[in-house]
């Protein structure tokens, strides 16, 4: 059988099974994976099965741990602390208070480059001062989704730009520049955008009705000990890497999660982790099936054949097959999507500067993390703010989305004129 | 039967699945930790393990062989690596002809076929490579392992957010598995940089004059065929490519870039004295517009996505239906290490290495490298 017919048939029995049958988004992948083995003569490839889930084992184990500490947070009263806090600085000046938020929310992802650890962090700490002040959840989950998608690629650390530019053998030098350029005006404008006509400020009265009871005034500062902590050793690590050990992003979350037990309210620690694993447990499968099925679109060649059309349209088009298939393929992974077709369209574009196409194609393939089925931003977002249904985000989120795609193909089209400039 | 017991006999069910699962998997797994033997030629003087040279490494996973072939007359000092990324098969099996065929005069060989001897136990996810590729001698066959381009996480876990390496170059957190980014290596450093840092030490130590890292990468990469050079080896690579384009074999010559930290061409030569040369092959299997994955990917090098993508202007190699099989490859880098060690020698006679029964490369060429393989069992 050809490869793209292999392919396309994976696709159809996952459309199939997700949306007609109704069977959960991680089985119908690994299931379609499993037909696309046998149907490639492959037979049940039991190995590559196994294998491609392991491909996001480190994604895994970071949205497990932060889902660990995020429900910490909750538990311990810390997050009511900060809530309070913020609303009292803040509960009179809008702007100062969209701006301070937007920048807390891409801190996490600017140290990371993950948008899920951005979500899961300070996304839940921003969640209910926004809505406290008047927020739909599907808006601020938006907010909290696109503030995180631009600390993804914000620098200082822009992982999906390392990771075509370890494709091209391109030093991670001279970045900071280009990609302040497209991430900044945008942090600026969505956050008023999505945020300023959408919340109010509220009086000193109105203050006290609103403020949640917050440990901090019983128990002291040391009740901001755990976010500090999670925070200052991931800046740290970043900042100071001689000094400060890289542990791991889920050991980080960990130890935030076990500063939340020591210094926050009681909770039951056994409960909390049951609930992460609970509520982590449909983007995990989701995550290892994608894995699954990325493994076997490469072992039956559609992974090739995707990369090739794309690869193969007429110069005039180069641009829209990268503003399309860049998020497409993000849907899987933003990383993969770097990887798989980034590099290759860097290539294309090798006339042009690399610093500023490899920016320009990271903020692209970044709003892969807004497509489903994984959209792992969106996803996390809507879970944050307790909104069941992610496309109502999703859909909030097309506007400064199509923004992002046009500053990025923006970027590329004039990286020629901006080399001699900068 | 009631609910409960039926839920109890469900989940019993799910659990033996489930185990039976890793269990088969498990041992596909497992076996890519097992070394496919390499037989050396009579005129090995010594296989020494790279934990000489950093006892840190002593019976861990990367410490790999080292073949040491000694002529009878003092000479030039070579060093040969393989499998430093375990993906690019050429580099690693010319590296196996050389120690299962040569005989050396004068002068000392030290080969090191599986450099990243960890990177041969793993492939990497999603890229669905085949564990293994066979090729067929006159007595039978001889299965060696395609590996993954960077050290196996089971022997390096985690990898940090952002890898700066010992020569200070920030990278992705996974290039902290790459050994051809580790240079020149520490001492205390992870697994990948220790190893890094012991190949640096057999450099310094053994006074390597001459020091050659074998690979492979992707058509549509711009240093491709290529022999990438230090700048204290140009004269040596510039004699050397005359001698190959006499042989017809045609290879871009590329200076080490100076920005560009961590890699063999520049680390070794920064740091030792050796003339420190990379030479890269082109492998349509780890390229990312490969059509079906297969072992006969990599030993045909055909693949149809690669004939349209040479169409359209996308490579930077020629490329045709006949495609690059790994015999072509293979002869390539035996055919530019008997170039460079000629040109080594009429540069500095008192550098000169003076090799016998040296795999042939025209050999290699038209029969495969299979001709030049020992058969299995033998000795």
């Amino acid at each position: 059988m050809p490869d793209y017919l292999i392919f396309l048939s994976m696709v159809g029995l996952f459309a199939l099974l997700a949306m007609l049958f109704k069977i959960p988004i991680g089985l119908s992948l690994a299931l379609s994976a499993v037909a696309g083995s046998i149907l490639g003569g492959h037979g049940i490839a039991l190995r590559h099965l196994i294998e491609g889930s392991f491909g996001y084992f480190d994604t895994i184990l970071i949205i497990f741990c932060a889902m660990i500490f995020m429900k910490g947070l909750e538990a311990s009263g810390i997050l009511d602390g900060i809530t309070s806090s913020l609303l009292t600085t803040f509960h009179r000046r809008k702007a100062g208070l969209l701006l301070t938020l937007m920048f807390l929310l891409m801190f996490p992802g600017m140290i990371t480059g993950s948008s899920t650890a951005a979500v899961l962090s300070t996304g839940a700490l921003v969640a209910p001062v926004l809505l406290k002040l008047g927020m739909s959840r599907v808006r601020t989950a938006a907010l909290i989704a696109m503030g995180a998608i631009l600390g993804m690629i914000a620098p200082p650390v822009n992982i999906l730009v390392m990771i075509m530019g370890a494709g091209v053998d391109m030093p991670y030098i001279g970045l900071t520049l280009p990609l302040l350029i497209l991430t900044i005006p945008l942090a600026v404008l969505f956050s008023l955008i999505l945020g300023y006509r959408h919340i109010h400020t509220v009086g000193a009265e109105e203050l006290r009705s609103i403020l949640p009871s917050s440990p901090r005034r019983t128990q002291g500062l040391r009740t901001a000990v755990p976010p500090l902590l999670v925070f200052g050793w991931l800046l740290g690590q970043a900042a100071f890497p001689r000094l400060i050990p890289d542990i791991g992003i889920p050991a980080v979350f960990l130890l935030g999660s076990l500063g939340c037990l020591v210094c926050g309210g009681k909770f039951n620690p056994f409960k909390v982790t049951q609930d992460a694993v609970r509520d982590s447990m449909p983007i995990l499968a989701i995550l290892a099936g994608v894995g699954m099925f990325i493994q076997i679109m490469t072992l039956t060649g559609g992974r090739g054949w995707t990369v090739m059309s794309f690869l193969s349209l007429p110069p005039a088009l180069l641009y829209l097959g990268i503003a399309v298939s860049m998020p497409l393929f993000g849907a899987v992974s933003a990383y993969g999507s770097a990887s798989i077709l980034g590099v290759p369209f860097i290539l294309a574009l090798i006339s042009k500067n690399a610093v500023f196409t490899s920016s320009a194609l990271s903020a692209v393939a970044s709003l892969g993390d807004l497509m489903p089925p994984t959209a792992l931003a969106g996803m996390f977002a809507a879970q944050v703010v307790g909104e069941p249904n992610y496309f109502k985000v999703l859909k909030l989120c097309l506007l400064p989305a199509l923004m992002l795609l046009a500053a990025g193909i923006g970027l590329m089209l004039l990286a020629g004129p901006l080399d001699k400039i900068i | 039967m009631n609910r409960h017991t039926i839920l109890k006999a469900a989940n019993a069910l799910l659990l033996a699945g489930v185990l039976s699962v890793t269990w088969f998997a498990g041992r596909a797994f497992h076996r890519m930790h097992v070394n496919d033997p390499i037989y050396p030629a009579p005129g090995l003087t010594e296989k020494i393990l790279l934990s000489r040279y950093h006892s840190a490494l002593r019976s861990g996973p990367a410490d790999t062989e080292i073949y040491l072939f000694s002529g009878k007359e003092k000479g030039g000092r070579l060093l040969v690596l393989g499998g430093t990324h375990p993906n690019e098969p050429a580099g690693f099996l010319a590296a196996v002809l050389m120690v299962e065929n040569l005989q050396v005069e004068k002068g000392d060989v030290w080969i090191i076929p599986r450099a990243n001897r960890s990177g041969f136990t793993h492939n990497d996810p999603q890229e669905a490579s085949p564990q293994r590729f066979v090729l067929t001698t006159a007595k039978g066959d001889r299965s060696f392992r395609f590996g993954s381009r960077l050290t196996n996480p089971v022997h390096q876990w985690p990898d940090p957010i952002l890898h700066i390496n010992p020569a200070g170059q920030v990278l992705s957190g996974s290039d902290s598995r790459n050994l051809n980014r580790a240079y020149p290596g520490k001492k205390e450093g992870v697994l990948t940089e220790r190893t890094a840092f012991a190949i640096m030490e057999l450099i310094r130590t053994e006074g390597i004059d001459l020091a050659l890292d074998l690979h492979e990468a992707a058509p549509e990469y711009p240093v491709i065929n290529a022999m990438v050079f230090h700048e204290n080896s140009a004269e040596l690579a510039a004699v050397a490519l005359m001698d190959l384009q006499l042989q017809n074999m045609d290879f871009r010559l590329e200076e080490s870039p100076p920005s560009l930290r961590g890699l063999s061409h520049r680390e070794w030569g920064d740091h030792s004295e050796a003339a420190s040369i990379l030479l890269e092959s082109a492998n349509v299997s780890h390229g990312r517009l490969k059509g079906k994955t297969s072992a006969s990917l990599i030993v045909e090098g055909r693949d149809k996505n690669y004939v349209r993508a040479a169409a359209r202007g996308l490579l930077f190699v020629p490329f045709d239906e006949a495609g690059i099989p790994l015999k072509e490859r293979v002869a390539r880098h035996l055919a530019a290490v008997r170039s460079l060690t000629a040109g080594l020698g009429d540069m500095h006679p008192d550098r000169e290495i003076i090799l016998h029964r040296f795999p042939s490369p025209e050999l290699v060429r038209e029969k495969g490298a299979e001709a030049c393989l020992a058969p299995p069992n033998q000795r």
